[in-house]
């Protein structure tokens, strides 16, 4: 399966010149820097240095946008540890666990969490790609509305382990995630949108509104603390606590190993990929985990399953833009933009005849990931620093910078007023104890799950049960969540009874 | 209590901030006097990496040796291009904003569907190189020959093919206007509805829809994937050896042309300043015919034919008055 000839070639290429690695660290740093900024995207990053690269070589200008790439998914989590703002929609899942880690003075554990994780999955799933590319292209055009639907549906199974303490105030925020993410105009060309304002033809801009409700609800409800971490002893920003960290994410490798798979698997389907993802990650390692009822509450597991399948969903992005020249998301569209500009065309022919170029690519995202381990430890030292800075000047200041972000990212006041309208909307759910990353995850599932059971419905003509028999591919996805959920049921009724039958053996 | 940061600190660091914002601000390359005097905007309504927003950056190297002031990219994206339209007219007409975008179809899209705030003939177009086409198009493997064995299926069965369509589309419109020629039931196909041309050329190439209408210059890139069917053009100009639409329904078939796409400026701008309009087209005009800008586009597959304003704005006119013809298609589906 894997060529060593090309691999032969890939090294020789990679190591004649110099200049494919002088562009690996200033695009890590670029990366990094615009990933933690909230509300620049990955894809925004990358498109600011995509004019840069019309000036070299083929690989050192993939090699610097990759870079970016990578650093730029792990970027994001960083103020989602911090300040429970995911910097991008992929980090939603790691401020479940990773924010309450910091609270608890934890955040250097936290962060190295994360790296390490992020780090780990970049290198999975480039090794995956390389043995996976031949056979993605096979299977991922032929994914339809119902195989989509079905991986929605997964990701809404998330919403039952979301619930908190009240199972009807859970389903209920879910609900209320779900219909904002229906507003505007459906995949059928029909406008929900009663106001008729022009913003929301498109519906709600999800991330402002992920940003209210996650973080500016949480930093209003703290106008009356002093400090993110109340124990000033805890706020020491520790090098060797945050190689602990990386430590502890080292001792899950099955965890590691299911984020992998997942976002790899996830990130190779065009538009879904890794704000996905990291929700199916983190909902099948917490149905699976003995501690599940310490989830939400600062448990590392749930940072390492979440970090661990968003960066390894790059890997799958790439798999399918390699293979199939097509784009699955933004980040990928302007990578095949830089193949344009260098006058080369991505597609099956692409691979075919470039073997070397693509052995080249995945070896330099190896390098990438190790560097990422060295630049980032350095990043998340320096940004640990917020936990010493006092919520007077620090929550107007994130205020100010994800207004911003959120004016970058829609251009005009919508952005902005998303925002506030949706930090009302969370502080009064946090207020009155309804779970607002329920409603998080039903706002980012919500268009998924309805455009895809439109389509299903409009291909099939009514007829979901025949349609749904001759799409193996969905049937197959529906028997491993019946199966996982089994599996999951049934451990839990054996821990439950082992715990029942404790008490009689010590009689 | 100990503060680590005290209010000098943090003083300190805004003015270091403020300091970088500075420096990092970009020069003016060239000062001269008359239009233009400084960098000149450019409006994109779509995001970053679609085509126009490509085609924007692509050119604008050029466009900025010709224009000796720098072009500065403003993405905004959303609504089917009304929201960057109608920020784009809200600029004020003195040259120093122009657009690039899709304004056929977009703009008497936005008109018929979306109450838009403004009129075609407040858009003047100065070229519109990319002139892009409906292709009807099937998985590579499938079952399906040609046009003909298309529609008479559909004579046969209206329901026996799915459609992969974009609701309110050009698209749209050209499937309703062959189904009419054909005498086939408009109510009785079976469309499946995306959200972008993306999706819909994903799903005709991996045989989740039968066939998919959709640009037919989306399509390039997956040739190797599809057999095209139909092109809805006179011409076949990217060489897909498919049936025309006037080999299928008749030399005088009624179509319209997919997303025309290109530079545009405020109408009232050419009328309020013909000095500086003139030295905006020649700049426009010389970019597009210099050898290394056609080389470079080429290289990715955007468009540089110099087509002029009177050939551009009046195909987006033409484009306009059968779109509107055909309003009631444009309705959700």
């Amino acid at each position: 399966m894997i060529e060593f000839n090309d691999v032969n070639a890939a090294l020789t290429l990679l190591t004649s010149s110099l200049d494919a690695w002088i562009w690996l660290i200033p695009g890590l740093a670029i990366g990094l820097f615009f990933g933690a900024m909230p509300g620049i995207s990955i894809t925004m990053a990358m498109a600011i240095f995509l004019p840069m690269t019309m000036y070299m070589d083929f690989l050192p200008s993939i090699i610097f946008l990759t870079a970016i790439y990578t650093a730029a998914g792990f970027g994001g989590s960083v103020p989602a540890v911090l300040m429970n703002i995911p910097g991008t929609s992929s980090a939603v899942a790691t401020t479940f666990d990773g924010y309450p880690m910091s609270r608890a003075g934890r955040h250097n554990e936290a962060l190295g969490v994360a790296l390490a994780a992020s780090v780990i999955g970049t290198l999975f799933a480039y090794i995956l790609l390389m043995f996976l590319i031949a056979p993605v292209s096979r299977v991922v055009l032929k994914l339809g509305p119902l195989e989509l639907f079905a991986v929605a549906v997964w990701g809404m199974l998330l919403l039952g382990s979301l619930t908190g303490r009240s199972m009807s105030r859970g389903l209920l925020a879910g609900a209320f995630g779900v219909l904002v993410g229906t507003m505007g105009m459906n995949t059928a060309g029909h406008l929900r949108n009663p106001l008729e304002l022009p913003w929301l033809f498109d519906g709600v801009p999800v991330i402002p509104a992920m940003m209210g409700l996650l973080a500016a609800s949480q930093l209003i409800g703290l106008i009356t603390t002093d400090y993110l971490i109340e124990d000033e002893a805890s706020r020491k920003i520790s090098l060797k606590k945050i190689i602990g960290g990386m430590r502890l994410a080292l001792t899950h490798p099955t965890i590691i190993l299911r984020g992998s798979v997942i976002g790899v698997l996830v990130g190779t389907i065009p538009g879904v990929g890794s704000s996905i993802s990291n929700l199916l990650s983190y909902s099948e390692t917490k149905r699976n985990a003995h501690d599940a009822d310490t989830f939400g509450t600062g448990n590392p597991k749930g940072v390492i399953a979440a970090e661990s399948a968003n960066s390894s969903s790059e890997g799958g992005a790439m798999a399918t833009m390699l293979a199939l020249g097509i784009p699955g998301g933004g980040a990928t569209a302007i990578l095949l933009a830089a193949f344009a500009m260098q006058n080369i065309v991505g597609g099956p022919s692409f691979i075919a005849n470039n073997k070397d170029i693509v052995y080249a690519i995945i070896f330099a995202n190896f390098a990438q990931a190790v560097l990422l381990l060295g630049i980032g430890l350095g990043f998340v030292y320096i940004a640990g620093y917020v936990v010493r800075v006092p919520l007077r000047y620090l929550i107007p200041s994130v205020l100010v910078v994800s207004t911003f972000g959120a004016y970058a990212i829609e251009g005009n006041a919508a952005g902005p007023i998303t925002l506030v309208v949706f930090s009302v909307i969370g502080w009064a759910m946090v207020r009155y104890g309804y779970p607002v990353a329920a409603a998080v995850v039903g706002l980012l599932l919500g268009s998924l799950l309805e455009q895809n059971l439109i389509r299903t419905n409009q291909i099939s003509g009514g007829d979901f049960i025949g349609y749904a028999m001759e799409r193996p591919i969905a049937l197959v996805i529906f028997a491993l969540m019946a199966i996982s959920m089994a599996l999951s049921a049934l451990a839990k009724h054996r821990r439950k009874s082992r715990l029942a039958n404790l008490p009689d053996q010590s009689m | 209590m100990n503060n680590n940061f005290t209010r000098r600190d943090m003083l300190r660091i805004a003015s270091v901030g403020a300091a970088a914002a500075t420096v990092a601000s970009p020069a003016i390359l060239r000062a001269q006097s008359g239009y233009p005097d400084r960098p000149i905007n450019v409006v994109i309504p779509f995001d970053t990496g679609g085509y126009n927003d490509r085609l924007a950056r692509a050119s604008a190297p050029f466009l900025q040796e010709a224009l000796g002031q720098p072009l500065n990219m403003i993405n905004r994206g959303g609504a089917g291009a009304l929201l960057g339209h109608t920020f784009f007219m809200q600029q004020p007409d003195d040259g120093y904003t122009i657009s690039c975008s899709s304004f056929g179809p977009y703009v008497p899209l936005n008109i018929l569907t979306q109450d838009a705030p403004f009129t075609v003939d407040d858009f003047h177009m100065i070229n519109l190189p990319s002139q892009d086409y409906t292709l009807m198009a099937t998985a590579a493997d499938s079952d399906i020959q040609d046009a003909a064995d298309v529609i008479a299926r559909l004579q046969e069965n209206p329901g026996s093919l799915s459609i992969g369509i974009q609701p309110a589309s050009a698209d749209l419109v050209n499937l309703m206007l062959l189904l009419d020629a054909h005498g086939i039931e408009r109510d009785a196909v079976r469309l499946v509805t995306y959200d972008g041309g993306g999706p819909a050329r994903n799903a005709a190439a991996g045989g989740v829809v039968d066939i998919a209408l959709v640009g037919g210059q989306g399509f390039l890139p997956l040739r190797e994937q599809i057999r095209p069917v139909l092109v809805f053009d006179e011409v076949d100009n990217d060489d897909w050896g498919g049936d025309l639409i006037t080999d299928v329904s008749g030399a005088d078939a009624e179509f319209v042309y997919g997303s025309q796409r290109g530079w545009g400026v405020h109408s009232s701008f050419v009328e309020k300043h013909p000095d500086r309009y003139e030295i905006l087209l020649n700049a426009i005009e010389t970019a597009s015919k210099s050898p290394e800008m056609i080389e470079s586009l080429t290289n990715q597959q955007l468009a540089t034919d110099w087509r002029g304003p009177e050939v551009s704005n009046r195909a987006l006119r033409n484009t306009a008055a059968v779109m509107e013809q055909h309003i009631d298609l444009l309705a959700g589906t």
